[in-house]
């Protein structure tokens, strides 16, 4: 059995996520892009203390992706006199955020990212359905999953975490169905939001989740 | 469910050839020298695709044509699982000011999977040198829990300014060689590749034993010096295989010339294997690291040694490092090889281990 132990959307004014990783952390996070903090900060609030330690993935998504930095990077490239600084080089980099986070959750063991193609497209269904298969064969504990967007106007998180074993307040279970239902919602970005939406109300007693660009991939949300 | 992933298909086109069958013969030729790329009073050794055209989106789709042909005819509907660590960012440097990037940071997959022939689903994984095995471990992960019967997974890294002068700037890159494992090794040389694994879960003559990723955060650029971590992971992938460390014929190594990361992986490798060191071979001096492309070519490539017995010499390995004290393949060898585990280790402390292994 798989489970649904924590379902978060974060939403912050760029200038807001320093000071949200300080209240965090307690410090500032040194050299972490935007998308870095958001991932720090939307992990620490999705994971109790007492799970840091353990066997943890992180599948994570973005639209944007890192595009203020590349295009700084870009810029130093093509329009500079010089090669450009080495931090604005590795800032482009989108596999740092990991190690950076690694530090605060020590159970942290892999890290996945997958950038989007299509703006208002996620790819939750191959996230879960991982997720699913993984927590199913015991490699990890617990799979936090996610979508994660920086840009100069906001930034968003939409966070979803799963595990082998329920939470104290754990609100649903997650089940890989291969048939698809008609009333499926769709792989958006936002769909953890959607999911809380759910688990507001009575009914119905399921929530499916399907990408008509991922027939193979449905699944279903079923309350505790 | 948990049924066995088959490798069933191949495609490689890099600066060893345009076939894995050609790549393997120059490796086992020893003919592969790099050429050089200037970056601006600076020029570094580099392996680029034999490809005249100048037009990067023309050059792309040839490189892409080109090692989709070799998969053969496949279902329009097949899934892709791209891996890339630079996308098109070479066609924005030709382009120029003002870049006008997509709001989507791998809208070039849609590109990719039409010169692919491919219109089914596609997902990008942007994870660094570690990109080639995230895609393949999520590709063959729903093919063996029964969600899909096959896909490709495709490695594109391509020529650009920017990575070279990232690497450049972070004084990562040899301005002579690629020397992996050597005591006189002094960074990488990078290369472009395009590669494809077709995976299927109908029987073919290689099959994915195990794949773990793992994560070592000792920093954002380099692996912890003791290996632990690299280990782990080698050690995950044993494991899962359900196989023991002497059952490994051949390591494929990360080994790029690094001088940290070549030490750590040593110290992985002597934790996982103590006294009983397999035969070490590096491809990384022979075609280049090609970073997000780099574990689909190299697997490609290595299948193909595998599978004509030709087993190539490491290039640029001359003198033993006695921190390091292992050494590669100095000799070429006809040897039979069952099982081979495949090391990547990454920026963002990204690691992979992947075992393949001959079906029976």
């Amino acid at each position: 059995m798989i489970y649904l132990n924590a379902v978060l959307s974060q939403q912050f004014a760029p200038a807001q996520l320093p000071g949200a990783v300080r209240a965090a952390i307690g410090k500032p996070l040194r050299r972490a892009s935007g998308l870095t903090q958001l991932a720090l900060v939307g992990a620490l609030a999705s994971l109790p203390a007492e799970c840091r330690d353990l066997p943890t993935a992180l599948l994570w998504q973005s639209t944007s992706g890192l595009r203020q930095e590349t295009l700084t990077l870009l810029d130093e490239v093509c329009n500079g006199a010089a090669e450009p600084m080495p931090y604005d080089f590795l800032a482009t980099q989108p596999a740092i955020a990991a190690a950076q986070l690694q530090a605060f959750l020590p159970g942290l063991q892999s890290a996945t990212q997958t950038p989007l193609e299509q703006a208002g497209t996620a790819n939750w269904s191959l996230l879960l359905s991982l997720a699913g298969l993984w927590l199913a064969e015991g490699r990890y504990a617990q799979i936090l999953c996610a979508h994660l967007d920086s840009t100069p106007e906001a930034a968003h998180g939409h966070w979803l975490l799963l595990g082998a074993t329920p939470l104290e307040k754990a609100p649903a279970r997650l089940q890989i169905d291969t048939s698809p239902q008609p009333d499926a919602v769709p792989d958006s970005p936002d769909f953890p939001a959607r999911l809380a939406d759910w688990l507001h109300q009575a009914s119905p007693p399921t929530l499916s989740l399907h990408s008509p660009a991922a027939p193979r991939l449905a699944l279903e949300f079923a309350r505790l | 469910m948990k049924r066995p992933v088959h490798i069933a298909g191949r495609g490689l086109l890099c600066a060893g050839g345009d076939s894995p069958e050609a790549v393997a013969a120059a490796l086992w030729d020893g003919a592969c020298p790099p050429g050089r790329r200037r970056l601006g009073e600076r020029e570094f050794p580099y392996f680029a695709l034999p490809l005249a055209e100048a037009d990067w989106l023309a050059r792309a789709e040839q490189a892409v044509r080109c090692t989709a042909a070799q998969l053969g005819p496949l279902a329009a509907e097949t899934p892709l699982f791209i891996a890339s660590s630079s996308f098109q960012i070479g066609h924005f440097e030709q382009r120029g000011a003002p870049f006008e990037l997509p709001a989507a940071s791998a809208s070039f997959s849609h590109q990719l999977g039409d010169w692919m022939g491919l219109n089914g689903p596609r997902y990008s994984f942007s994870n660094a040198c570690i990109a080639g095995f995230s895609a393949l471990d999520a590709a063959r992960s729903l093919i063996a829990g029964g969600l899909l019967n096959q896909a490709v997974v495709l490695g594109v890294e391509l020529a650009n300014h920017s990575t070279l002068a990232g690497f450049a700037a972070m004084e990562l890159l040899s301005r002579s060689a690629c020397r992996p494992f050597d005591a006189g090794r002094d960074g990488l040389v990078l290369g472009e590749a395009v590669a494809a694994v077709h995976l299927s879960a109908a029987p073919a003559r290689w099959r994915i034993a195990g794949l773990r990723t793992g994560l070592d955060g000792y920093s954002t650029t380099g692996p912890d010096p003791a290996g632990g971590p690299i280990a782990s992971a080698a050690v995950d992938c044993l494991q899962e295989a359900k196989i023991t460390a002497a059952d490994i014929d051949l390591v494929k190594l990360q080994a790029a010339g690094s001088p940290g990361t070549d030490l750590a992986e040593a110290n992985a490798l002597r934790r996982v294997f103590a006294q009983r060191m397999p035969p070490l071979l590096s491809l990384k001096s022979a075609i280049g690291h090609t970073l997000g492309a780099s574990g689909i070519a190299e697997l490609v490539a290595l299948l193909a040694c595998l599978d004509a017995e030709h087993i190539p010499a490491t290039a640029g390995f001359s003198r033993v490092d006695p921190e390091i004290a292992l050494f590669p393949m100095v000799d070429r060898s006809n040897a039979h090889i069952e099982r081979a585990l495949l090391n990547l280790i990454g920026f963002g402390g990204g690691l992979a281990s992947l075992i393949v292994e001959r079906s029976r």
